[in-house]
């Protein structure tokens, strides 16, 4: 009962690689692959191309681009089986070889992460189901860090909060099950949202479930009912829907910035190489997607843990991203010129076996400033600098009437109009709707700045319950005493004081608490993690004392568990408040605790669905490292999210124009 | 039984069902904690609403999509928005699905639903795919027509807005013809069209829309700065 020695990351990568290719093996000989768009870049995170390529991949095609040619007989389609419309273009492209071929194919299907009802349907439908050899690859958490685990759906934001759609949580319901089945029950689940309380509602039916097929023993599984786990002390969910502010803002992190103003997909980001340089060869063969899609005069840059640099600098202020490039610029140097120091020849040896380091670091160095230069172009410009005074405005509570203005000038001045909607949105979270007629005007100006079909835009948004006149029901915030009347927002205003999201003094180079990431507002999701895990902290903050908090280790650590002490300010907080406890056979527990003894650093997991930010990640790794002797804080998602993403699911595509 | 864990209520039931005690056989499903085998067996049944409702439950949207699928080819259209309007999460999913795909099936579940809004976007979303711009005008038109009756102030500013980007489009089909230049008009924002304009030299046209569409004084201003720079007109 101990295989969980590997971490959770290298787990999953290693399994997901393992089934993939176990998959490969089982169709023989050759074969061309297509794949779905969303799923090319979650691969490349744990199978090389050169990788699939041993295993008779000959060439690799996207879904979306119909071009699978005949040149291998087999065909493989490895793709989402959750979304009819991809299944349907499977079909038919299945049809289209058929008909034109003069190779009779051999077609597989690995449907991603599980083969569905309706696509058996559709096949089915389509003549073809007795043509084609299923089967499922049941892929979830896709690792991007060691403490990040994903599922990288990348419309999951757009599918549970405008088309109801609660697919995700479902997949999230399954994809914490794998961690269950190896770890154990979460001893207690503790969460915040209605959506997090749908999914620790799956989670508690799933394991009936599973008791119920162990117990009937129909699919000869061990009949070994799992124990509420030792490793681990709790998950904790929060719903997007609970914080929409946070995603709103700019993020002033150097990863958040970077994925604000280039994007990050996939730990990876298409860089112009005006800024970057060319890339070396090598590295734009590493997923397969960059085979189809090199064009441009963009480049591949990785941006993960194992470039050290990048490690340190991600989770920084903006602000001091220049000090530390100095820093290690300098240190660079002075390493280089060691060189004349070298004297005998073993020293002279060391430092030539080191040499590959320091250019790669070099490497590294020179990717970094220039991105950095890049992204202080950006931020300097006068645009940007209204946006984030107005923003700030919002999050410290000002009234936001006075804004106004200001918007306004954004929009004839045709600032992007995504910005533009995140100011509205943002106004209208924090501050429980827009009056009706300020809505209506800038309804107005903003169709006619930016074109009519952003009706559609602003009906989405309304749907989404970002972008609301306040006269509507649903934008009532959550009354903070007593008061009778029923409201269902977040209340920014009461949690703001309460739980302490605005800071003044927050230092940049050494942060003493969460907020650094916003340069002075701290996420409110990442609070409300705190209100569990760093009690004694929150509360020394709230009452105008500055206990930093690794100070006071073994108090709180186990004695109120889940949101005790703070359940009253949680409850400003939009949607179901729960704090679940996992039981399990009492005595095998006991038995266990008596083996292991109780003092092993335990792993919490937070899970944030609906998507979450780089500077939450940030802050929760500012948690984690002050956390690091009691716990080991593993962050699970359903995606990234940025604000403009979160525009994206709303905004209308197409226009009046002939073109496009 | 009851309380037992374990026991496969799904296979019991399939036995009554098939001893022909249809009753009884749904009655022991209520006790089956497996969902996926669960549905199935109710559609068999033809106990399609506990079907739909079990499916639900389980928050397996497959299991919900693949009975929405059968109750769809299988019902009346009437009888089947019925059954999904009180169920948030189904007609959720068969929006969601018929979303760019059979927007007839949205138009009748909107009208049926008396929620003209979404009804006139509809239609507003089919306009923006057409490519020419008689189609794209009648189907605004048809749009604003959806929301003629109601006195709403939302729906009467939705309604205003069509209007005007119809208007605004037979504008741009005038400028064209009047003003031949490299690129068309037809299809840019209102600031757009008076930014071109005044770029290009034709400021009283550009006043004319400005004061045709009362866009805001500010607004124009700002217009004419970026324009005046952009054209490198410093008198």
């Amino acid at each position: 009962m101990a295989p969980n020695s590997a971490s959770d990351a290298d787990y999953f990568r290693d399994k997901a690689r393992k089934d993939l290719l176990a998959l490969l093996e089982g169709v023989r000989g050759k074969k061309n692959v297509v794949i779905s768009q969303d799923l090319a870049g979650p691969v490349g995170l744990f199978v090389k191309f050169s990788l699939l390529q041993e295993y008779g991949v000959d060439r690799v095609f996207l879904l979306e681009n119909a071009n699978v040619d005949s040149t291998q007989r087999n065909v493989v389609f490895l793709v989402h089986a959750e979304k009819a419309r991809h299944v349907r273009t499977v079909a038919e492209q299945i049809k289209r070889l058929q008909r034109n071929g003069n190779v009779e194919h051999e077609f597989f299907i690995f449907w991603v992460p599980r083969r569905t009802l309706v696509s058996n349907s559709i096949l089915e439908e389509a003549g073809i189901i007795g043509d084609v050899n299923i089967s499922e690859f049941p892929l979830y958490f896709m690792p991007l860090e060691q403490d990040v685990l994903s599922l990288e759906l990348d419309s999951s934001f757009g599918d549970l909060y405008l088309n109801k759609d609660p697919g995700c949580i479902f997949q999230s319901a399954k994809a914490l099950m794998d961690i269950q089945q190896r770890h154990g029950y979460f001893p207690r689940i503790i969460g915040k949202g209605d959506n997090a309380r749908r999914l620790a509602d799956l989670l508690l039916r799933m394991r009936r479930e599973l008791d119920a097929e162990e117990s009937s023993g129909l699919n000869g599984l061990p009949a070994r009912g799992l124990l509420p786990s030792a490793s681990t002390e709790s998950l904790i969910i929060i719903d997007r829907e609970v914080d929409f502010g946070t995603v709103l803002l700019t993020q002033l992190t150097y990863e958040g910035l970077i994925d604000e103003t280039v994007g990050i997909k996939h730990n990876q980001a298409d860089v112009d190489t005006t800024i970057v340089g060319p890339g070396a060869a090598q590295e734009s063969s590493k997923a397969p997607q960059q085979q189809t899609s090199k064009q441009g005069q963009k480049r591949k840059i990785q941006l993960d843990d194992s470039d050290q640099l990048f490690s340190q600098l991600r989770d920084a202020n903006f602000a001091i991203v220049g000090d530390i490039l100095n820093k290690v610029a300098r240190r660079l140097e002075s390493d280089y010129e060691s060189r004349h120091t070298a004297k005998t020849t073993t020293q002279l040896r060391e430092f030539v076996n080191k040499l590959p380091t320091y250019q790669l670091e070099h490497q590294s160095l020179r990717v970094h400033t220039n991105l950095a230069e890049e992204i202080m172009r950006v931020t300097r410009s006068d645009i940007f600098r209204k946006v984030l005074e107005i923003q700030q405005n919002n999050a410290a509570g000002a009234d936001a009437t006075y804004q106004h203005d200001s918007i306004e000038e954004l929009i004839a001045r045709n600032a992007p109009l995504k910005t533009v909607l995140r100011l509205l949105c943002l106004e209208s979270c924090m501050s429980g709707g827009l009056r009706a007629r300020d809505l209506e005007n800038f309804k107005k100006q903003v169709v006619q700045a930016y074109g009519y079909q952003h009706l559609l835009t602003f009906d989405a948004l309304e749907k989404m319950e970002l972008l609301q006149p306040r006269s509507s029901a649903t934008t009532m915030l959550l009354p903070t005493t007593g008061a009778a009347q029923a409201g269902l927002k977040t209340n920014y205003n009461y949690l703001r004081k309460n739980l302490r999201l605005v800071i003044e003094e927050v230092s940049e180079k050494e942060p003493e608490d969460v907020s650094y990431v916003y340069s002075g507002f701290a996420p409110l999701s990442i609070r409300l993690v705190q209100c569990v895990l760093q009690k004694p902290y929150i509360l020394a903050l709230t009452k105008g004392g500055s206990a930093p908090a690794s100070t006071n280790t073994n108090a709180a650590s186990t004695t109120s568990p889940g949101w005790l002490g703070f359940e009253d300010v949680v409850k400003s907080a939009r949607g179901a408040t729960f704090s679940i406890v996992q039981k399990g056979d009492d005595k095998a527990v006991r038995a266990r605790q008596t083996i292991s003894g109780n003092n092993a650093i335990k792993t919490v997991y937070v899970y944030f669905l609906g998507g979450i930010t780089f500077t939450e990640i940030a802050a929760l790794r500012f948690i984690a490292a002050q956390e690091a002797l009691r716990r080991k804080i593993v962050i699970c998602t359903t995606g990234l999210i940025n604000g403009d993403r979160m525009m994206d699911a709303a905004i209308a595509k197409g226009g009046f124009a002939k073109e496009e | 039984l009851d309380g037992k864990p374990g026991i496969s209520f799904e296979l019991i039931a399939q036995t009554a069902f098939d001893e022909g005690r249809a009753h009884l056989a749904t009655q022991l499903l209520n006790h089956e904690p497996r969902a996926g085998k669960q549905v199935p067996l109710l559609m068999n049944m033809e106990e399609d609403e506990i079907a739909l409702d079990k499916a639900i439950e389980s928050g397996d949207t497959d299991l919900v999509n693949y009975v929405l699928l059968h109750l769809r080819s299988k019902l009346p259209l009437a009888s089947f928005f019925r059954m999904i309007n009180t169920r948030p999460m189904a007609s959720a999913l068969v929006e969601t699905s018929a979303r760019g795909e059979d927007s007839e099936l949205l138009k009748d579940l909107y009208y049926q639903d008396d929620r003209p809004i979404d009804g006139s976007n509809v239609l507003l979303s089919e306009a923006l795919q057409e490519t020419e711009l008689e189609r794209q005008t009648e189907k605004l038109h048809l749009a604003s027509r959806l929301l003629a009756d109601s006195k709403d102030a939302t729906v009467v500013l939705q309604q205003k807005m069509l209007n005007e980007s119809s208007q605004l489009l037979k504008v741009q089909e005038a400028l064209d013809q009047e003003i031949a230049e490299r690129e068309e008009y037809v299809g840019l924002s209102l600031n757009e069209t008076v930014y071109r304009l005044i770029r290009s030299g034709w400021s009283k046209r550009a006043q004319k829309v400005q004061s045709e569409f009362k866009l805001p004084e500010k607004t124009y201003w700002w217009l004419r700065l970026r324009a005046l720079v952009a054209k490198r007109d410093w008198g």
